[in-house]
């Protein structure tokens, strides 16, 4: 999208902000509801859950600002969370209530969806995916009702051995037997299939384990210089703890949950273990620069509070987590609301079809949108790495498109 | 919530007022001179999947980083001109579709897949008349 376009999109969207101020609450009240259900895990990793919620919330709001024209008729989203429990088997079962329940769309983290998308298939209810990252999930052709904007495990897994390979280093290839580390291993398979030498081990870890200590020391004999770990954050959290009660200093990197709150809250008294640890994720800011997320995060804030991760650096300041999934949950509900004005109608089949044909500024200024080719909303190119140190992560100034980033403030 | 409102369009305003400045400083660029263009490279600059490049595009380097293949060149012409040529040239080709393409002022991106591979073509003028292309293909 240019940036003629986007300064346009931009004052269409103060103009309708001010008129709403201007507007009555009451009829915006009075408006009949579409219902966007989340699909999250909000019990077992309350942190991925609520920011997918988050997102969801802020952009429903916004919407309902001025409604969504749907035909002759302008509707507010009405926003539904449903508990996954990272359990393939509720995830099901919350699609098929979402499907009872008429759902406009299902916002969902990605768990089950191999077999909660044939329950929104009939309907032709669309699914957008916002975390999980595996390649079977999206297929325009095949599973023509499920779309994705979050980094893909392809995209991930080819950039880490870009990243790695050239450094020479001796790879220890560690993944959980979670869904989300699963999908990771056969993307790792892929990106390292050319250059298995690069590889010291590869290792199944379980999820959730509390001590690894046993494979970490099987990695380390199998004289691993670095080692990729794809898992959940616990399992992340583990790996560390585990080399690092061994002496072992090896440097780890891992896909976007490295990321997560979680590791830093479980070393919180180890602070010097997250230092160095390096994860790859989907760029924060787009071209324009870095402005426009950060008026998303204020945005986000404003409503629901600043996501504290809840530990301190060095200076004592609190760190803030940057919300990644929030934003694409934001931009998959403005998506859809731009596909449900050009549908002009509630029926699944149309607004999945008008989803293939409209395009948004997304929250960080980058357009988001689909096509008939290609349901992924992040390009495999925009994936990044960034380090952390103080636990607060910035870009790595050793790829070229992460050295192009600016750091975005992560404390207050 | 008003309050809300007109915070938000006050921070659109803010953002609206710095895109437009980035537009300005970009648009500045690219009145100036290029200098000596780099050499071409040598040898041979065949890219996997037979990719279709721009017949006229003027290849550096090509190099492997891991299992991916990173072409760089320039292309004569601005940023308008080598993306119409890049993305004509893949959706031109058989067997080969553009996934997702953006134009800005300066930069642009096209992305693609076709023949097993997919990956970017990601360009960025920076002055008058030449605009310098990179190439990332990746097994899909």
């Amino acid at each position: 999208m240019s940036r003629r376009t986007n300064a346009l999109a931009l004052a269409l969207a103060g103009l309708a902000l001010l008129l709403a101020a201007c507007g009555g609450h009451q009829s915006a009240a009075k408006r009949p509801t579409l219902l966007v259900v989340v699909n999250a895990p909000f019990t077992q990793t309350p942190y991925l859950g609520q920011a997918i919620e988050s997102g969801v919330r802020l952009a429903a709001s916004e919407q309902n600002q001025s409604g969504v024209p749907v035909g002759k008729t302008t509707y507010n989203l009405r926003v539904q969370t449903m508990d996954s429990a990272l359990s393939p088997a509720r995830a099901v079962a919350n699609m098929r209530r979402a499907v009872g329940e008429h759902a406009v769309a299902v916002v969902d983290e990605g768990t089950g969806i191999d077999a909660s998308w044939r329950v929104a298939a009939p309907s032709r209810t669309p699914i957008g995916v916002v975390f999980e990252g595996g390649k079977e999930i999206v297929d325009p052709a095949a599973r023509p009702n499920v779309f994705r904007i979050a980094p893909t495990d392809h995209g991930v897994a080819f950039r880490l051995a870009e990243y790695l390979i050239p450094k020479r280093l001796k790879i220890g290839v560690l993944h959980d037997d979670s869904d989300y580390g699963t999908a990771g291993a056969a993307a790792l398979r892929e990106a390292f299939a050319e250059n298995r030498s690069s590889v010291a081990i590869d290792e199944t870890l379980p999820a959730n384990a509390l001590d690894l200590s046993s494979q970490i020391l099987r990695a380390r004999r199998a004289h691993a210089d670095a080692l990729i770990v794809w898992g959940r954050p616990a399992t992340i959290a583990s790996a560390i703890t585990a080399a690092r009660t061994a002496g072992w200093q090896v440097p780890f990197y891992t896909p976007p949950t490295g990321s997560d709150p979680f590791i830093r809250q479980r070393l919180a008294n180890h602070p010097a273990w997250v230092d160095g640890l390096t994860f790859a994720s989907g760029r924060l800011t787009a071209e324009i620069g870095v402005k426009p997320f950060q008026s998303f995060e204020h945005r986000l804030q404003s409503a629901f509070g600043p996501e504290l991760v809840g530990v301190k650096t060095k200076a004592g300041l609190e760190v803030v987590q940057p919300p990644e999934t929030a934003m694409y949950a934001y931009d998959f509900v403005n998506v859809l609301a731009a596909a449900l004005r050009k549908a002009a109608t509630t029926d699944g089949a149309q607004i999945t079809k008008a989803l293939n044909e409209v395009v948004v500024e997304g929250a960080n200024g980058d357009s988001r949108g689909f096509n008939q080719h290609n349901h992924d909303g992040v390009v495999d190119d925009d994936v990044y790495f960034a380090r952390f140190h103080d636990m607060t992560y910035a870009p790595v100034r050793d790829d070229p498109l992460s050295a192009t980033l600016p750091e975005v403030p992560q404390t207050r | 919530m008003r309050k809300l409102s007109t915070l938000a369009v006050a921070s659109l305003l803010a953002v609206f007022t710095l895109a437009a400045c980035g537009e300005d400083e970009d648009k500045e660029a690219l009145n100036k001179d290029c200098p000596a263009a780099p050499a071409a490279m040598t040898g041979s600059h065949t890219l996997p999947g037979n990719f279709p490049a721009p017949a006229d595009i003027v290849f550096t380097s090509v190099k492997k980083d891991g299992p991916s293949t990173i072409a760089e060149g320039y292309l004569n012409g601005d940023i308008s001109d080598a993306h119409k040529a890049v993305a004509s040239a893949v959706k031109g080709a058989s067997g080969y579709d553009v996934t997702k393409e953006e134009q800005d002022v300066a930069d642009s991106e096209v992305n693609f897949s076709g023949a097993g591979n997919s990956g970017q073509v990601k360009m960025n003028q920076t002055c008058r008349d030449r605009t310098d292309v990179k190439i990332t293909i990746r097994p899909a």
